[in-house]
């Protein structure tokens, strides 16, 4: 094999690159550069691939007829989830903001309250968390941090009364 | 040809060079079984990945079917409920070997210069030991491991910032669902054991290269050698104290062996919640702030953990406090240990 003549290089000050030097370098940039967008996508398509698809199903189901619905009243809906709700009726003005549907879910760790009709309070075991009977933090972490109990939406519609609720929830009891 | 020659052609390391490899000169101190307490969780975590592998031929990560599996290898499986309760006095000594590795490397000022990457590697080590802790237990599905689990992910929750995802990618949705039993079991069976061979395989060879840090004893008389071999002298030690652990394993599995409380019900949390005892701290931590304010505080305190050789380096240089590690560490163990007795001893 015969060898190529090599093409005079000028003399370069110190610290600049000549050309071959020059893409020498770039390609090792773009190489590199390559390899992190490269795996870095496959990252970031594993990160969405973990993240949850969609968020858990809701939908609004029917509760009560608003009309039967006497001011004073309540009445326990259990969801499709398998939740247990209960519904009570506070105003007459005969809108929504008549009802109030009190979660079970304590808003600070997400256990859930029991009702303590000795002492007229919601209590949460997980951290004593403290809560009156419309739902307002009395004591404990929620207190301090003042987060009420969570309410479920409600609707009214053609006189009907709905609430927005789970559709999925977990097996309880034994199988 | 022998087999050894066959052998020897085939892998070809000479017996000097392997004793050259293992023979690490230890200080004398390491012969007090109490100062070989790093090799212990170490130990523990074999027992672990053993049982591990047992109990994985019949769990069955989902909510319809783990509680039943754990029911099957506790009640059926021939020595099933050996197995699991090596397992769970394996997970509660592993972290009471690290925790107390860790005091012992702390008060001994091992994690100064230039160990002060190995503490850091220690404390992520502590860490995982942790999560896997908190994983393993949500795995039974009984529960106050359901609502263990579901306060667990509360609390990263809380995190400013990143507490969303954190949760999201956690529970493989906004709750506890159908895919999250799965998720937790991959994590605990899969990413945190490779984590933790990968930062105990550094952490063990940062120990080679730098050598176990040297403490004198005024007992020891000038003029003695300040060293013994690793091989085999502190290998027969470590033998040793395997085989205490194993006995002590059987002892505890046999007498107090694991129990399975009542299955998860996702509508009723149980009147009296616990974690497992390593976390008291923290849950009495969340009883007695905030949410967002004890998780905040908790980052910090760790945190500070992770620098604390930092921490300390400047307190000794710059403030000429030499003592200050020990006061801190004393104040760290009389608060911890305050807030576990006070958690423990209560109901709510």
């Amino acid at each position: 094999m015969s060898e190529h003549p090599e093409t005079p290089v000028p003399p370069q000050e110190d610290g600049e690159l000549d050309r071959r030097g020059f893409l020498a370098r770039a390609s090792a940039y773009a190489m590199g550069a390559g390899l992190v967008t490269s795996y870095g996508c496959f990252a970031a398509m594993a990160g969405r691939y973990l993240y949850p698809a969609r968020p858990a199903p809701k939908a609004w189901m029917y509760v009560a007829e608003v009309a039967g619905f006497g001011v004073g009243s309540s009445l326990t809906y259990t969801a499709p989830d398998g939740a247990t709700v209960a519904v009570a009726r506070q105003k007459s003005a005969g809108n929504v903001d008549d009802f109030i549907a009190l979660s079970s879910t304590c808003p600070h760790l997400g256990c859930k309250v029991h009702w303590e009709g000795q002492n007229q309070r919601f209590f949460c075991p997980c951290h004593n968390g403290v809560f009156d009977p419309s739902g307002a933090p009395v004591s404990g972490p929620p207190f301090e941090a003042g987060q009420s109990l969570p309410r479920f939406p409600l609707r009214i519609e053609g006189g009907l009364l709905y609430i927005e609720v789970g559709l999925e929830g977990l097996p309880t009891g034994e199988e | 040809m022998g087999i050894s020659s066959w052998l020897k052609e085939r892998i070809p390391v000479s017996g000097d060079q392997l004793r050259e490899l293992t023979n690490e000169p230890v200080p004398n101190h390491l012969r007090h079984w109490w100062f070989c307490l790093g090799g212990t969780p170490a130990y523990l975590f074999v027992i672990q990945i053993v049982t591990g592998i047992l109990l994985a031929f019949y769990y069955e990560p989902s909510s319809r079917t783990a509680y039943n599996s754990v029911k099957y290898i506790t009640d059926e499986a021939a020595y099933g409920w050996y197995f699991r309760s090596v397992h769970k006095w394996g997970a509660t000594l592993m972290i009471a070997a690290v925790i107390l590795h860790q005091m012992r490397v702390f008060f001994t000022g091992a994690y100064r210069k230039p160990r002060e990457l190995n503490w850091m590697i220690g404390m992520c080590l502590l860490l995982l030991t942790l999560i896997a802790g908190f994983t393993g237990y949500s795995l039974v599905y009984e529960q106050l491991s359901y609502w263990g689990t579901t306060v667990g992910a509360n609390i990263g929750a809380s995190v400013p910032v990143v507490g969303d995802l954190s949760k999201q990618m956690l529970l493989g949705g906004e709750t506890y669902n159908e895919r999250t039993l799965s998720r937790l079991y991959i994590i605990h069976a899969a990413i945190l054991p490779v984590l933790t061979i990968v930062l105990l395989g550094l952490h063990i060879t940062l120990i080679r290269l730098q050598g176990v840090s040297e403490l004198k004893f005024s007992s020891e008389k000038e003029g003695e050698p300040a060293h013994f071999n690793f091989f085999p002298d502190h290998l027969l030690t470590e033998i040793k104290i395997g085989l205490v652990l194993m006995i002590l394993l059987s002892v505890l599995a046999t007498v107090l062996p694991a129990t399975l409380g009542p299955r998860a019900d996702p509508l009723s949390t149980p009147e009296v919640i616990k974690p497992e005892w390593f976390f008291y701290v923290a849950f009495r931590w969340l009883k007695l702030f905030s949410g967002t304010f004890a998780v905040i505080t908790t980052g910090f305190i760790v945190f500070t953990m992770f620098v604390w050789p930092f921490i300390d380096s400047f307190l000794r240089r710059r403030k000429g406090l030499e003592e200050a590690s020990v006061w801190v560490g004393i104040l760290a163990v009389l608060s911890i240990v305050g807030l576990t007795v006070w958690e423990a001893a209560v109901a709510h």
